[in-house]
């Protein structure tokens, strides 16, 4: 079996090799499908849902989340299609209603083209992206940090709300998280949230061009190769 | 404040004690072990949690997750007094949000808190598998029907002032002994000339059924029939509004609603001289005739009950019953003259799809779990039953489990599978009891176990208690939960039947599936085929509540209309009101309005109209229910039972009801719906699982077909309905009003004044709760 497959995405030809997720081809190629919780090396959770393409197959297509999906011989994917555009736009309007006060979800919600947000503000302080709670356990095997709670009531704690004394203090966790970004000038004061319009150009970018990367900040959180080239 | 009862030193005798019964399986025991240690203390103590991560060696997060994940697990101390106030579909249609608000303000506190003084924990579940008798409350295990908010409030008090004052085992190893012991039961049950059979499944104990059963067990004895007559103590026969039910066979003459008095008047005139007592005679409501036998009831003669139909033939707890009435033997067929290639062969041509809400061919399941590389193989049986509104999974199995258990080891032979599991919601004591005991029983018999009758062939079936999650019925979530770990789903890039309980091919199919595959065997593919539509074959069963007649388990040959099920088997709305909608397939389901009901019911069908057949739940409303309302209900739910892992469905469920809550308030905007819309949308088609690919539906279905009553909650500020209570005020009629004060009395809030020779409501006082209404004997007090 060849050590490589190749696939197409939005109409490009691609080689990926055999075992790599769609999404972190495409990110390797420069096509950028826009992703919260994703991170290279850890076990995809697929809950931010921003990542989702549409699968071709024999006619028919399928809505499903590129971080899970293995890239295969012949593979169709689009991920810009109109129905994908308008789906994800709509979750990072969800995402950004939740948490104004975080630069890397205003940048996501930007790139997806988001201009108006018709939900009232949350101001939460976290995202449930996950990306804490598999770092710690994954890459630092020391499981402090867990989702508890359900639906409505899920949060990231320690066990029993106390830091454990296995914690090996790596502030790995809090090097992750997209809340932890340093904001940027323009206004995310509880209360006086806006979307931040401040980057004209993104903005501009991101309408003319849907799949061109406008350097959110969250690429060096999941590892964007652009960012850092 | 007085001081909780709670020592303040916890005890950890009783958990190692738990612990030692149960080691040895690491995490999968965990969620078991929480159930125990649950019931034992009343709550989960930290102490406890920490000494069960030792010794299952589960990482602590782990622990505390599962402990935070599960609604039957508290992690502080309950009340001494347990109030358990169901919400389901059908109970929240007949009013239980009013009293629940009730009586939480009565008490002071929100859902899941406990009273100062440690006496009251209030509690809500979603459905309590009683739906025809809703609504319905638990006090301290003891279930209460038809409850208003006057009846629990003196409930409560009860209990305050209360406080103040202060089978043989023999083994068959062989097809041939199997057969032997047949014959011998059969002959056993001729013997007696009459039998007596009593319905007292859930529903019939809610209606006293137990004591019954006592009074028969009396009579029957100190009139020394013992010996003649049999006494058949039987799950649901699904008539639920008439329990307790008693059939005499072989006259089959039907008598409902029995009460205890009345049974030494059935032993004396009935049994004895052959009478037929006129006033325990079921009335049919459309004709007003008195019906005498079971099988000239409109409620059942329009019915096909195939699977149902066999719940009076047996005594649960009895294996003798099931084996007499030629259980096992389609197991037989298979293990001894069949291949497993030729047993699917068979399924597959039945066309049986899966009850479990997808409609997935069940044929096609067996056929890529056999397919599938790994052992050893499991086979699981889905009784989690979350969906508010539906119970005959719970009466199946609390009727008739062997049934059940004889479907699993005819799929575990042509799946090849060695071990299964029953996933049970722990809200259904009884079927966890007549489960245990039927399986107890049939591994005593050597029909469960190791080489079963000589064939070759082994299969063991262990119970597992789910922990209050709707999500946990979700297939790849159930196997998370079986695994002990929280019910989260995951993605189904990869199938459960090759990969799925620890990680090893399983197939999973939902209660009623298996119940109907021995028939299938029996009876062969071609007569299940002939039941049903082009692609739904078949029966399926469905549990017919809300604001109709006859309540209960209606079975019917998919393909049936909507309204033969509405009206020639329900009966149609009690009262002189208006059916206006039904809402089928619970929470992932959506509304169809009266005008469609000559849809026929199959999956194709009902999908394409914006709903499901899903678990079966069918909640008829009439003009008094509140469309909106509903879907606010549903979305409530589906917030409360998303299990937050992915951002559409967490997320967008909570918008969602935003915007719907908004319009119950009178703040909605026309600009909401259609954002409402593109949410929905958006939902079903990014969300990760099934529960949030479905969440949309009841928001849809209503946007599609009830418009107007949106429309009147944004434009008008008004609920047409008289539910919303931001929209609603209540008033006094004059020209009804005699002035007789009742309502002064018994209204809580001190809203209502006698004035002059009328009575009158204070606006500022009134809570909306209801009670004057319940009160007035005149219809004097108005909604609008
Ligand atoms: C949110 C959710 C809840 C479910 N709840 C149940 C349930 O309570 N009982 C059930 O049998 N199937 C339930 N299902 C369907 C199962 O995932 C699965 O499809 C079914 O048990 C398979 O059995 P079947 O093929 O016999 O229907 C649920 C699915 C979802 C998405
Ligand atoms: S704390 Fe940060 S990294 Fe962790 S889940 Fe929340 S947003 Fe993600
Ligand atoms: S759709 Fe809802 S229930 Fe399903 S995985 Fe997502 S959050 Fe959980
Ligand atoms: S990156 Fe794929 S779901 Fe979040
Ligand atoms: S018992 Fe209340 S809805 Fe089922």
């Amino acid at each position: 079996m060849s050590e490589y497959v190749s696939l197409t995405i939005d109409g490009a030809k691609i080689r990926a090799p055999r075992g790599t997720t769609v999404l972190d081809a495409a990110l390797d190629y420069g096509i950028c499908i826009p992703a919260l919780c994703h991170l290279r090396d850890v076990t995809a959770l697929s809950g931010c849902r921003l990542c989702i393409v549409e699968l071709v197959k024999d006619g028919r297509s399928k809505v499903t989340t590129s971080c899970t999906l293995e890239a295969e011989e012949g593979m169709v994917v689009l991920a810009h299609s109109e129905k994908i555009v308008k789906a994800r736009k709509n979750i990072a309007e969800l995402l950004v209603a939740e948490a104004p006060n975080s630069k890397a979800i205003q940048d996501i919600a930007v790139r997806c083209g988001v201009k108006k947000v018709r939900y009232p503000f949350r101001h939460n302080n976290c995202v449930l992206c996950g990306k804490c709670v598999r770092v710690c356990k994954e890459i630092w095997q020391s499981e402090s940090l867990g989702f508890v709670g359900r639906g409505h009531n899920r949060h990231v704690a320690l066990p029993y709300n106390t830091r454990p004394e296995y914690c090996k203090h790596c502030n790995y966790c809090i090097d992750v998280c997209p809340m932890t970004i340093v904001p940027c000038p323009g206004s995310m004061k509880k209360g006086e949230e806006f979307l931040c319009g401040q980057c004209e150009s993104q903005l501009s970018m991101a309408a003319n061009a849907p799949d061109t990367c406008v350097m959110c900040e969250l690429g060096a959180g999941f590892g964007c190769s652009r960012r850092h080239t | 404040m007085t001081i909780l009862e709670c020592p303040p030193t916890v005890d950890l005798d009783a958990a190692k004690r738990i612990l030692q019964a149960r080691s040895g399986n690491g995490q999968s025991e965990l969620i078991e072990v929480l159930q125990d240690v649950q019931r034992t203390y009343r709550y989960l103590p930290e102490e406890v949690l920490k000494l069960i991560a030792e010794q299952l060696d589960v990482p602590p997060i782990e622990v505390f997750r599962v402990a935070n994940f599960y609604k039957a697990f508290a992690l502080k101390p309950k009340g001494k007094h347990l109030v358990t106030v169901c919400m389901g579909t059908a109970c929240h249609v007949r009013g239980a949000p009013r009293f629940l608000d009730e009586v939480l303000g009565q008490l002071k506190i929100k859902p899941g808190e406990t009273t100062e003084d440690g006496l009251f924990t209030v509690e809500t579940v979603n459905c309590l598998g009683a739906c025809a008798l809703a609504p319905v409350v638990i006090l301290d295990g003891q279930y209460h029907s038809h409850m208003t908010a006057a009846k629990l409030r003196k409930l409560i008090q009860a209990a305050k002032k209360a406080d103040q004052q202060a089978t043989e085992a023999v083994r068959l190893d062989s097809v041939k002994e199997f057969n032997d012991y047949r014959k011998q039961k059969a002959e056993a049950q001729k013997s007696r000339t009459t039998t007596v059979i009593l319905s007292s499944g859930t529903c019939g104990q809610a209606c006293d059924s137990l004591k019954v059963v006592e009074a028969f067990r009396r009579e029957l004895k100190a009139k020394n029939l013992e010996k003649k007559v049999a006494l058949r103590v039987t799950g649901c026969h699904g008539f639920c509004e008439q329990e307790p039910l008693l059939i005499v066979e072989p006259k089959n003459i039907f008598y409902c609603r029995i009460k205890p008095e009345d049974v030494p008047e059935i032993v004396a005139e009935t049994l004895q001289k052959n009478q037929i007592i006129d006033q325990l005679l079921y009335t049919d409501p459309a004709t007003q005739q008195k019906i005498v036998h079971e099988n000239e009831v409109p409620f059942y003669k329009a019915q096909e009950r195939v699977v149902l139909g066999q719940n009076k033939l047996v005594d649960p707890c009895n294996i003798d019953d099931y084996i007499a009435s030629g259980g096992y033997s389609a197991f037989l067929k298979v293990a001894t003259k069949m291949e497993p290639e030729a047993v699917i062969a068979e399924v597959k041509k039945s066309g049986l799809r899966g009850r479990g809400g997808a409609g997935y061919p069940t044929g096609r399941k067996w056929e890529s779990c056999r397919k599938a590389k790994g052992t050893p193989k499991y086979v699981i049986c889905n009784a989690d039953e979350g969906d508010p509104g539906a119970y005959m999974d719970r009466s199946v199995l609390e009727g008739n489990p062997h049934a059940v258990i004889e479907g699993m080891l005819i799929g575990a032979f042509a799946v090849g599978a060695e071990h299964g599991y029953i996933y049970v919601r722990n809200e259904y004591p009884l079927a966890v009891e007549h489960c245990r005991i039927a399986i107890q029983q049939a591994e005593k018999l050597g029909l469960l176990g190791q080489d079963i009758l000589g064939t070759g062939f082994s299969l063991d079936i262990k119970i597992a208690r789910g922990g209050g999650a709707f999500i946990c019925g979700e297939s790849t979530a159930l196997m998370a939960s079986l695994e002990g770990k929280v019910g989260e789903p995951r993605p189904k890039d990869v199938h459960t039947t090759e990969h799925g309980y620890l990680d090893l091919p399983s197939n999973l199919n939902n209660v009623e599936t298996w119940a109907n595959v021995p028939s299938i065997i029996n009876r062969g593919a071609e007569w299940f085929a002939s039941m049903g539509t082009r692609h739904s074959k078949g029966t399926k069963i469905f549990a017919l509540t809300g604001k109709i007649r006859n309540t209960g388990l209606v079975e019917i040959p998919m393909g049936t209309p909507l309204r033969k099920i509405i009206y020639d088997i329900g009966g149609g709305a009690p009262d002189g009101h208006k059916v206006k909608a039904v809402q089928t397939g619970g929470p992932s389901g959506g509304c169809l309005p009266e005008k469609m009901f000559d849809l026929p019911v199959d999956f194709e069908a009902l999908t394409e109209a914006g709903s499901m057949v899903g678990s079966g739940g069918m909640v008829v409303m009439d003009e008094d229910t509140c469309m909106v309302d509903v879907a606010k209900y549903f979305l409530t739910f589906l917030s409360d039972e998303s299990c937050g892992k992915c951002v559409p469905c967490r997320l967008g469920v909570s918008r969602m009801l935003e915007i719907v809550t908004d319009i119950t308030h009178g703040r909605g905007t026309m600009e909401q719906l259609d954002l409402l819309r593109e949410l929905a949308e958006t939902v079903s088609l990014t969300s990760l699982c099934g529960l949030g690919k479905t969440a949309a539906n009841p928001v849809l279905s209503t946007l599609k077909y009830f418009l107007p009553e949106y429309e009147a909650h944004i434009k008008k500020k008004k609920c047409p309905a008289g539910v919303c209570r931001e929209l609603i005020h209540y008033t006094i009629d004059k020209k009804e009003c005699t002035g007789c004060g009742l309502c002064v009395k018994a209204c809580p809030h001190h809203a209502i004044v006698k004035q002059g020779k009328f009575c009158r409501i204070i606006d500022a006082n009134c809570q909306k709760c209801g009670i004057c209404r319940d009160v007035c004997k005149f219809d004097a007090i108005l909604v609008n």
